[in-house]
């Protein structure tokens, strides 16, 4: 952790749990946020002192107002401040000068207004750094923890929401607003509800560490607009999962596609900046929802119910229709139907109307009351072979809701396993599902949306305990490759001429080929009697990319002859179709048996820094898109995941009786590319595209670098 | 008009808007965080300021001073045009 850091969680604390406060140009005035802040603070019983602080006022809600901060007798842990933004600097001087370490400022008109903006921000953060204080903000809606031994809505939200065990982060502050309202509604609960607008000082990673250690955070929800320290972000969440085992779910936006059809090569086009977000947050753990209602689902299975220790679910249901859409909506989200042990299959044959299916889903039809859901749940947890349960209800005219809805939190009290529920419908249900909500039973409108919730719950808990460690260094020989590069960025190149592409590989130990270039017909002939037949011919030219197009490159030469003449037709071709190009000559290489097509690559992202692409190579790149990226430096487990993610992973594993390809000499070079990316910063985009797999081995038939 | 002058009635003016005496008012006072001037209370100051001498401000400019000396100094400069 750096000092920063340390500072900011120690600050922190005094955002979270303050002794005292002082709200910086408070006002009398009704529905203005200065006014609303305090008001909140108050209705809240904050747990501490209050101080109003305005230049104008004696009193404000009947309190005694300072016309300074630095005019206040006691020491202040917090500063909350509302002025308008050109005057913020001077407020923030002044809780330095008084000693206030934390402070979080709620005012707009910041960086998210240009220029001015920016340079009024920057200077709030030179006077942080000066007095040794962190802030929360600017531009945002404030900060509520909801534990009663303080009891603090320092935000201008509409309800302090209830106490419960989310911890909730915002980038967006309306958002907010939002969530607690859509909470509300739901009995959902927070721990610490924090709008961290512009994130000049603190920022998600800091907050992230501070709810690892909050006793009173289960799950920590985020949402973010911009990642500004994406390795930082992978790093704080495998922190908090595997230091706390809370889970952190997010909701990330900007997930359309930007500037990827200007990428110069397949690796670029496809690394959109919302696909390694994604790779990311897979790497470090993170959750990722797709809207406000997904996160919330998730959010309450996970810290609701106990985490599922596998994926065998019993359904039960008193509607047929219903349970078999459950099931499959289970079977798609990779869930397996619990098989009953004889002792509870005989229990519910017993115990059931004859008419009832006692297999599952259990149908106890649709005149079920309270003891036969009773019995049905109860049995299925009883059962070891069952990891969780999932109630349907739809109401018919002898459904008592409510009282099913009692017995189903009753049951769930009993057990050390997971019940979800689903009871369909709306208006006649509303009183039960309340009663669910208000007992921790997670209640879904859907039954898919059920199914999903529990598989993310059962897949969280099998990932959680899982440590990933660093992988180590190869061998390579990095010093040469960096000459390599570095001379060609001095020579103003911004693409590495293949053969200096091939040996900055080979350095990496790489499997490449053996090639020579060659500027004559001897030349190539010689050439190629040392590589040995067959071999192939490729025109090398920086003004020629797309060097097959023109005919550029012969595959599959025996002789000496059929040398001699590839070698004529390819400067031919090359002057017809490019005669202004500069040609360095003609790379000779061996030719190489058929194999699969796989593409590698790599890619610099402004968030994360060194990404690597992985997937079905060759013409099938851009058509299919069966690509898989992670952020570098990998952990252990990321090459075989990598390769087992991509959606032909059965052709290299030897789908339909074939022998398996070489899997270990992929995994190898996504290793060795994943060091590269790392240790040579010059490099921007790399394909190796296609790197062709044998039953045993693989080659790099074509590299492209680009500086 | 003489600087003091122009001085002595910016005082006046600010006193009558915000509704404090013009003694209490010091030259390097901020608007808004030693006078406690809302941003309302910012643009009838301007609109006050043009009426007293007689000129037209330009509104965002004239919004972004800061101090009292600073307004003195930017209503003299209409002035002097």
């Amino acid at each position: 952790m750096t000092d920063r850091l340390l500072q900011n969680l120690e600050n922190l604390q005094k955002i979270f749990y303050p002794q005292s406060l002082a709200v910086i140009g408070a006002n009398k005035v009704k529905g203005t946020v200065p006014h609303d802040i305090l008001d909140n603070i108050l209705k809240a019983d904050f747990q501490g002192v209050v101080y109003p602080v305005s230049p104008r006022e004696t009193f404000i809600s009947s309190i005694k107002t300072y016309k300074y901060v630095v005019d206040i007798e006691d020491p202040v842990d917090l500063a909350i401040l509302v002025f308008p933004s050109s005057v913020c600097h001077m407020a923030l001087e002044q809780c330095g000068e008084k000693g206030i370490q934390a402070a979080i400022i709620i005012s707009a008109g910041f960086k998210e207004v240009g220029e001015n903006g920016l340079a009024r921000e920057r200077q709030l953060v030179e006077i942080a750094k000066r007095y040794g204080m962190s802030f929360i903000g600017p531009n945002c809606l404030g900060v509520i923890n909801t534990d009663p031994r303080c009891n603090l809505d320092a935000s201008f939200a509409r309800q302090m929401p209830e106490a419960g065990p989310i911890g909730f982060l915002s980038q967006s502050g309306a958002l907010c607003t939002a969530v607690l309202d859509y909470a509300q509604a739901k009995h959902i609960g927070f721990s610490k509800f924090v709008s961290f607008g512009n994130k000049a000082d603190i920022n998600e990673i800091d907050l992230l560490y501070y709810l690892r250690d909050d006793p009173q955070t289960e799950v920590i929800l985020i949402y973010l607009e911009e990642i500004t320290d994406g390795p930082a972000l992978i790093r704080a969440a495998r922190d908090v999962i595997e230091g706390s085992g809370k889970p952190i779910l997010a909701l990330k936006s900007g997930r359309t596609a930007e500037g990827a059809s200007a990428a110069a090569s397949h690796t670029g086009s496809l690394a959109g900046s919302d696909e390694i977000c994604e790779a990311a947050f897979k790497q470090a753990g993170i959750i990722r929802c797709a809207d406000i209602e997904e996160m919330f689902n998730n959010a309450i299975a996970l810290t609701y119910q106990p985490l599922p220790q596998n994926d065998r679910i019993a359904i039960i249901t008193n509607a047929g229709g219903p349970g078999v859409l459950t099931t499959d909506s289970a079977i798609h989200e990779g869930l397996r139907l619990a098989q009953f042990s004889p002792e509870t299959s005989a229990l519910l044959r017993k115990s059931l109307p004859k008419t009832a299916n006692t297999k599952n889903p259990v149908d106890v039809i649709g005149d079920a009351r309270a003891d036969r859901y009773n019995l049905a749940v109860s049995s299925a947890l009883k059962d070891e072979g069952v990891d969780g349960v999932l109630v349907i209800l739809t109401p018919q005219s002898m459904t008592d809701i409510d009282t099913i809805a009692r017995e189903v939190c009753q049951v769930s009290s009993q057990f050390d396993k997971p019940i979800y529920a689903s009871f369909m419908g709306e208006a006649d249900v509303a009183s039960g599902i309340d009663i669910l909500q208000r007992n921790r039973i997670p209640h879904y409108i859907l039954p898919e949306s059920m199914c999903r919730a529990f598989a993310v719950a059962y897949r969280f808990a099998q990932s959680r305990d899982r440590r990933r460690a660093p992988i180590a260094n190869l061998q390579v020989d990095s010093k040469k490759a960096t000459v390599i590069l570095e001379k060609a960025v001095a020579a103003g190149h911004k693409i590495l001429h293949e053969h200096e592409a091939v040996r900055v590989l080979e350095l990496y130990g790489l499997p490449t080929l053996p090639g020579a270039l060659a500027t004559s017909t001897p030349e190539a002939v010689a050439h190629a009697d040392r590589i040995g037949y067959p071999v192939v011919l490729k025109i090398m030219s920086d003004q020629i990319l797309h060097k097959y197009d023109i005919g550029g490159v012969h595959l599959n030469l025996h002789t000496d002859r059929e040398v001699e003449s590839a070698y004529g037709d390819i400067l031919t071709a090359a002057r017809t179709h490019a005669p202004e190009a500069d040609i360095h000559g003609v790379w000779v290489t061996r030719m190489v048996e058929p194999g699969q097509e796989v593409i590698l690559g790599l890619k610099r992202d402004r968030a994360f820094g060194p990404v690597v692409l992985f997937g079905l190579g060759g013409l099938y790149v851009e058509v299919f898109k069966d690509v898989v990226f992670r952020v570098a430096p990998l952990f252990e487990s990321d090459p075989e995941e990598m390769i087992r993610e991509i959606r032909s992973y059965p052709i290299l594993a030897g789908a339909r009786g074939r022998e398996s390809l070489d899997i270990v000499c992929i995994k190898e070079c996504i290793c060795r590319l994943a060091q590269l990316a790392t240790e040579q910063p010059l490099v921007q985009e790399l394909d190796i595209n296609p790197l062709i797999v044998h039953n045993q081995g693989c080659f790099v038939t074509d590299a492209k670098i680009l500086l | 008009m003489e600087t003091t002058e122009v001085h002595t009635r910016v005082k006046a003016v600010i006193a009558r808007v915000l509704k404090m005496e013009a003694g209490q008012i010091k030259d390097d006072a901020n608007f808004i965080f030693d006078l406690g001037a809302d941003s309302m209370q910012s643009l009838e100051l301007v609109a006050a300021f043009e009426e007293e001498f007689g000129i037209e401000m330009d509104e965002d400019k004239a919004l972004e001073v800061q101090t009292v000396s600073d307004a003195v100094d930017f209503i003299a400069g209409y002035l002097m045009d």
